[in-house]
């Protein structure tokens, strides 16, 4: 054996000769095509990939009725299994339901005196949502139609006080709904 | 070809066709002999002359078996009657006043319009099991409507062998165009079809020239508000109130920002759908939902048509005697949803009013 030095004892751990850096396999960089989780690989013959890599469009809605497409018609709902992407509004719970003697009176309120007992009116008094009192009544056609001109009159009157760039604005906001 | 060359082309197509076989009947005996003491002078019409002039038996029979019907009639007359239509026949007394009166398509026209909506109701009917029934009209139009049959007429080359007359709209009377004329000939062909054969027969012929036309069934769902059908249509198959959330979103404070919304009912998603508002998104999301459900089809390898039930044997429905296909009823869809509730919808519900009249069950109209 080759004299080696004795060196005090913190430093005894220490290698006296020289050392190389740890030989590792060359750094392969990752590879640019193997970069979409839901790419479909396939190998075919002469050391070619064919990889067919869907665009992220819209799935189409056609579908087969032995595997449709829609959950409705899948025979039970998935259970909720992890979180859910976030709601677009908040959800404000839902209200208690309206009792049968409550609609009963709102529907009779509402048959009276209609221009009184509005349905925001019986919304507020009753606990519901407009939109409950709007489903389970509803005016006579031609009290509708006044009630809608009225309401189609005001409106007139407040977009006649537009100016044209307000009047351009709105209308290309329609127009763009069109192509919804 | 430009604008003029085409209209050129057009008109010379509707005129008739006149072969040298014709030049025989040249000039037209009423006008060779001497006109009568208190008769006015004819006028020679040398279009309405050529229209009126019989068509050629070879003609006939070439187109005949041309569209695959050469060995199914017994003879050229009965394509003749096929291609007839009766605003024909007072071009006919006008030129030959001493000839019998052609046969006409008109029964035959009426015959094959009620076996094509037959079949065609039925296959869009068994193929789409959910799709709402405006959308399912629509489709059967699309399908063997009168724009459908004359330009199928004029796929087979029925414009030189049609012969009709045009007329304007009477108090009587609605007006009869070329496309009118046209459109009667592939129904006649269907009623000749099923009158020299059979129901099955007439069936598969349909099959060939009617269902095997592309028919886009997306463009014809048209909604007036999604979110709200979502609903109903949700709650009437039992599931859980349908919520938005917003899978995706980019830029969306600046010019152009793309939102993706889909529409959840529990953990299940309906639907989704891209926008440049949160409001578009949503409405789109609402849409492919329903779209998902309307226009979930019947695999064509697992079709059961009710007129299988009928034997395949020749003779009528009434005559035919034979085997008959099994036949499995699928489901009735019951996606379908009334819009609105009492008053508000543009659809009126049969004894709505005597109802709404009586007490105060007004529920039981909504959906």
């Amino acid at each position: 054996m080759k004299p080696r030095l004795s060196l005090p004892s913190p430093l005894r751990f220490t290698r006296s000769y020289a050392t190389r850096l740890p030989e590792r396999p060359p750094a392969r960089a990752p590879d640019p095509l193997r970069n979409n989780p839901h790419a479909v690989y396939k190998d075919l013959p002469e050391n070619v990939t064919f990889i067919h890599r869907p665009p992220p469009t819209a799935p189409s809605p056609l579908s087969y009725t032995t595997s449709p497409a829609s959950p409705l018609l899948q025979p039970s709902a998935a259970p909720v299994d992890g979180p859910l992407p976030p709601t677009l509004r908040k959800d404000k719970g839902e209200k208690p339901p309206v009792s049968e003697e409550d609609i009963a009176r709102i529907r009779q309120l509402r048959r009276e005196d209609p221009e009184t007992w509005t349905r925001g009116r019986l919304a507020a008094e009753f606990n519901c949502t407009q939109w409950f009192v709007g489903k389970i009544t509803s005016l006579k056609r031609a009290d509708r139609k006044k009630v809608v001109a009225k309401v189609e009159e005001a409106h007139a009157a407040n977009r006649d006080k537009w100016g044209e760039r307000k009047k351009l604005q709105a209308d290309i906001r329609r127009k763009r709904k069109e192509f919804w | 070809m430009g604008y003029a060359q085409r209209k050129v082309a057009n008109t010379a197509a509707k005129l008739a066709h006149v072969s040298s076989q014709h030049l025989k009947a040249l000039p037209p005996k009423h006008l060779s002999a001497g006109s009568s003491s208190g008769a006015p002078p004819a006028v020679f019409d040398a279009h309405s002359w050529a229209a009126s002039q019989p068509t050629l038996r070879s003609t006939l029979a070439a187109f005949a078996h041309r569209i695959g019907l050469g060995n199914v009639v017994s003879s050229p007359d009965v394509i003749e009657q096929a291609v007839t239509h009766p605003s024909f026949v007072q071009l006919h007394t006008q030129q030959h006043p001493d000839q019998p009166l052609p046969a006409t398509n008109a029964s035959l026209a009426t015959l094959g319009n009620s076996l094509l909506g037959l079949f065609a109701t039925e296959f869009v009917n068994s193929s789409y099991p959910h799709l709402p029934t405006r959308v399912l009209k629509a489709a059967v139009s699309a399908h063997v409507g009168p724009t459908t049959c004359a330009n199928l007429a004029r796929e087979m080359g029925v414009t030189p062998i049609l012969r009709w007359n045009r007329t304007s709209s009477t108090p009587t009377q609605n007006a009869v165009l070329h496309a009118d004329a046209l459109a009667s000939v592939p129904r006649a062909l269907t009623a000749l079809v099923y009158q020299h054969r059979s129901l099955r027969s007439a069936r598969r012929f349909a099959e060939k020239f009617f269902f095997s036309r592309e028919v886009d069934l997306r463009s014809m769902v048209k909604f007036r508000d999604p979110k709200q059908t979502l609903l109903a249509t949700v709650e009437k198959f039992g599931r859980e109130r349908p919520v938005s959330r917003l899978l995706k979103e980019t830029g969306r404070y600046s010019q152009s920002p793309v939102f993706v919304v889909g529409i959840f009912s529990g953990a299940d998603q309906l639907g989704e759908g891209f926008g440049s508002s949160l409001k578009m998104a949503e409405f789109r999301a609402a849409e492919d939902s329903l779209l998902k459900l309307y226009l979930t089809r019947q695999p064509p390898h697992l079709l059961q048509l009710p007129t299988s039930t009928f034997p395949d044997a020749p003779g009528n429905v009434f005559d035919a005697s034979g085997a008959e296909e099994t036949y499995a009823p699928t489901s009735l869809g019951d996606s379908e949803v009334l819009y609105g509730s009492t008053g508000r919808a543009g659809v009126r519900v049969p004894g709505a009013r005597s109802r709404a009249a009586g007490e105060d069950s007004d529920l039981d109209i909504y959906v």
